[in-house]
């Protein structure tokens, strides 16, 4: 067996680290979560440029972004060769599928005709890079199947034990403990688009049975950026064509040995042909020569792409309004536009979201705010005293805030059905969502009515209702309504997200002594 | 072996002298033993001892569960969990009497991760040997026939319902509906299913679940206690310090007596007289006996 290589090393160092990070976006009993945990998007250069194109502004959380485009423009795409985690995947997996040999129309241009109208699209301000980004790809597979599968498979696998051991389970407890500690999630969550995040992955595996890092050179926009760089940059490979007595690193080249000459645009430096190179001539060198490659692009192209994006600008944008009803986004966004402007669709706030309340949008905010997250009370709600999304979102897309200020953020407000509700429908009483609303002052406060019962019976009841001022839509109440399938009370987007001010969380009056009975405040209906 | 004695005596007594039984009976009544300290952990130990140590209620090598409320993602200031250093005492003074191992769980309305550590007990009891601070694990609820009056059956945590002993720590505060939460309501805790539609009936099938089940003892924290906006409270306002400990073996004379910290009397809380009513312990304060710890 030959010791791995430098590259090599690197590449199971960052996959590592990867997976790593992945296991830490999760609420370990801290309130705050580490910081590098999404240093992979934040270093993501596809994802600086379109967010920036975006937004047209400097994103700082993105500098790194930046940083390592300009590092390929002097070394050349060695992120695809040594960082990437999805690049190291595809090699770890390559050598076990047969190849078919290159597919015809992947080759020549069809990666800029990917990457060209990504990019001008962000500039119309339609941000879907992170769709096919290949670190996005890699996250949301794993975050929306994998995870979730072998939580449940484990999980799984440790109840059953419990049905056959019952208590006598325990004596195994300690090893399922580690397990379940370090590498299972919380809780198995079901995500809606699990199957296709995972048919994306498959894809860009299936892809190498054509030829070795199909994606990467033939598609992946992230890649193709990096390789439009390094173009322009000084290093070159010596000698740049095969030579004419050897020809051996044809055989070990994964990506452009096919033709005569280097393509640096492709080269992902993985120096498999430096290493093994039977006369050692090979090397790289920034003072290299620069041979001929050719235009960069046809304008057709360029032209092509422009336009791509501006249709995709366009088409992209419509909206069910029904559906937009329920469009809840995390704590912190106040605004739908930029929002979708900055949202790279990593998946990593909804990796995180110690309640499973955020989802990846399908389609109800039109195909432009794919794989967006959506919070959808009835199956998790926002935790009051969390603010793990904001603090994972690459690209503030949801804002890092303060506890004491996510609290006053509006998610949305609280809407009650009274033909559903309990003490309204059926006259008895619940209050369910009164007791687990989480502001102190109570936005959802009931008062005590007398009813007449269906047989006619006198009935003192208590009666929910809303202070829309307080509630921040964190959704708790849908969530916990004992009402099978539909809520009683749900939350509805709403277009002004002014935060709660600062003296709605001063107490109102004085705590009344005894409690319960009359309270003077100012919301207290007539029988209160 | 005494205690049995005793009742074989008495039961003796009360074929001759039927009146004067009930009459001794009444004098004697439930204890409630209040002792009171700004040292929490103390004044547990000492409400504790005072209904006779803890070796009265736990032997040696059995597995206890003690049961605080760590419903919500609130700081212990805020009176909406147990007092940890409460729940610690409570622990610590089962392991003195021998206990094999403690459990210490609930079933939370927050995330649970945040509720363990927030509240404080988690960080408590760390470390402490033979000691388990667990989430619940779904698998193990049980189905129990409760038969009763609104609940014909119910589920209940199995590891609560096969420990030897079940030691009841609540935190005594306001509650929307209940108005006050105390010892009866803290089973909720082990309860399984949707809480939530025990709501429309909250006094009737408390009583079900705790006349089927009872803990051996009940400790209420009144250290500090929620005086509105409960049962999560989250403003510091609502809270009032009295660095009391409650402790009982019968669960609702301990409500009725915490019951009169709140200005309140027994009677007023619907889900005490309900239990009261049927039979599940005595509320009427002039037969409770209050012992000053
Ligand atoms: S949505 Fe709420 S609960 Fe979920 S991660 Fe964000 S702050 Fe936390
Ligand atoms: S909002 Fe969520 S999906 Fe979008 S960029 Fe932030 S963390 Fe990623």
């Amino acid at each position: 067996m030959r010791l791995p290589r430098p590259p090599r090393i690197s590449q199971l160092f960052f996959l590592l680290l990867f997976l790593v990070l992945f296991l830490l976006t999760e609420y370990r009993g801290s309130d705050r979560i580490v910081a590098a945990v999404n240093g992979f998007f934040r270093a993501d250069p596809l994802t600086a440029v379109s967010s920036m194109l975006a937004v047209k502004g400097y994103l700082p959380l993105l500098f790194p972004g930046l940083l390592m485009l300009a590092l390929s423009l002097f070394l050349g795409r060695f992120f695809c060769g040594w960082i990437c985690p999805l690049g190291t995947v595809l090699d770890l997996a390559t050598d076990r599928i047969g190849k078919l040999g290159p597919i015809r129309v992947l080759q020549g241009r069809a990666k800029y005709w990917l990457l060209l109208p990504l990019l001008f699209a962000s500039l119309f301000g339609l941000n879907v890079a992170g769709i096919l980004d290949p670190i996005a790809i890699l996250l949301r597979a794993l975050t929306f199947f994998f995870h979730p599968l072998l939580g449940e498979t484990a999980r799984g696998g440790w109840k059953s034990l419990y049905g056959l051991l019952g208590d006598r389970r325990d004596l195994l407890d300690p090893g399922y403990h580690l397990l379940r500690d370090y590498l299972l999630p919380f809780r198995e969550t079901l995500y809606p688009l699990a199957f296709l995040s995972a048919l994306l992955f498959f894809l860009v595996l299936f892809l190498e049975r054509y030829e070795k890092r199909c994606w990467c050179r033939r598609l992946c926009p992230l890649g193709t950026l990096l390789g439009l760089v390094s173009r322009f940059g000084p290093l070159r490979r010596i000698p740049a064509k095969l030579c004419p007595d050897c020809r051996a690193c044809r055989e070990h080249c994964p990506t452009s040995f096919d033709r005569e000459l280097l393509q640096m645009d492709e080269c992902i430096l993985c120096l498999q042909c430096a290493l093994n190179c039977p006369s050692q001539r090979v090397r790289f060198d920034w003072r290299g020569m620069r041979p001929e490659t050719g235009p960069v692009m046809e304008r057709r192209v360029l032209l092509g792409g422009l336009f791509g994006g501006f249709v995709l600008a366009r088409t992209f944008r419509f909206r069910e309004p029904e559906a937009q009803a329920r469009m809840l986004r995390p704590p912190g966004v106040r605004e739908e536009g930029e929002f979708l402007e900055k949202c790279v669709r990593c998946g990593e706030c909804m990796k995180v979201c110690l309640r499973s309340a955020l989802y990846p949008a399908l389609l109800q905010a039109g195909p432009e705010a794919l794989y967006t997250p959506v919070l959808v009370p009835r199956l998790g709600y926002c935790e009051y005293n969390c603010t793990l999304c904001g603090q994972v979102c690459p690209t503030g897309a949801i804002p890092d805030l303060a506890v004491e200020a996510k609290k006053r953020e509006v998610i949305g407000k609280a809407v009650f059905d009274k033909n559903h509700c309990l003490p309204f429908a059926k006259r008895v009483d619940c209050i369910v969502c009164e007791e687990h609303c989480p502001i102190p002052q109570k936005a959802i406060r009931s008062e005590l009515v007398e009813v007449t019962g269906f047989q006619g019976e006198k009935l003192q009841v208590k009666q929910p209702y809303l202070v829309t001022e307080l509630c921040n839509g964190c959704g708790i109440c849908e969530n916990v309504c004992p009402l099978e399938g539909k809520s009683a009370i749900e939350v509805f987007a709403v277009k002004d997200r002014t935060p709660i001010p600062l003296s709605a969380d001063a107490p109102s009056a004085p705590p009344s002594r005894p409690p319960g009975g009359a309270s003077p405040d100012p919301y207290a209906g007539s029988n209160g | 072996m005494e205690r049995r004695r005793f009742i074989k005596l008495l039961g003796l007594c009360s074929i001759f002298l039927p009146g004067s039984l009930r009459q001794l009976l009444a004098a004697q009544g439930p204890v409630v033993a209040v002792s009171q300290g700004s040292d929490h952990a103390a004044a547990a130990r000492r409400a504790i001892a005072a209904l006779g140590g803890m070796q009265r209620f736990v032997k040696a090598g059995q597995t206890v569960v003690v049961k605080p409320n760590i419903g919500w993602d609130r700081a212990p200031q805020y009176a909406a969990t147990t007092n940890p250093a409460v729940v610690k005492a409570v622990v610590e003074e089962c392991l003195k009497a021998g206990a094999k191992k403690v459990k210490v769980f609930d079933r939370t309305c927050n995330d649970a991760r945040r509720c363990y550590a927030s509240s404080g007990i988690e960080s408590a009891l760390k470390g402490m040997k033979n000691v388990e601070v667990k989430h619940l694990e779904e698998e193990r609820f049980k189905k129990v026939a409760l038969n009763g009056r609104v609940l014909k059956e119910c589920e209940l945590y199995g590891e609560a319902l096969s420990a030897d002993v079940y030691i009841n720590v609540p935190v005594a505060k306001h509650h929307g509906l209940s108005r006050l939460t105390l010892g009866m309501k803290n089973v909720m805790g082990i309860m399984g299913g949707n809480r939530g539609s025990i709501h429309k009936n909250l006094d009737q099938a408390l009583a079900d679940v705790n006349g089927y089940f009872r803990p051996q003892l009940t400790v209420i924290d009144a250290t500090r206690i929620l005086t509105a906006h409960g049962p999560q409270g989250g403003n510091l306002a609502d809270v009032e310090v009295l660095n009391q400990v409650l402790a009982s073996t019968d669960m609702v004379a301990a409500d009725a007596y915490a019951t009169t910290l709140f200005g309140l009397k027994p009677s007023d809380i619907a889900v005490t007289r309900t239990a009261y009513q049927r039979g599940l312990g005595e509320m009427n304060l002039d037969r409770i006996r209050v012992v000053k710890a």
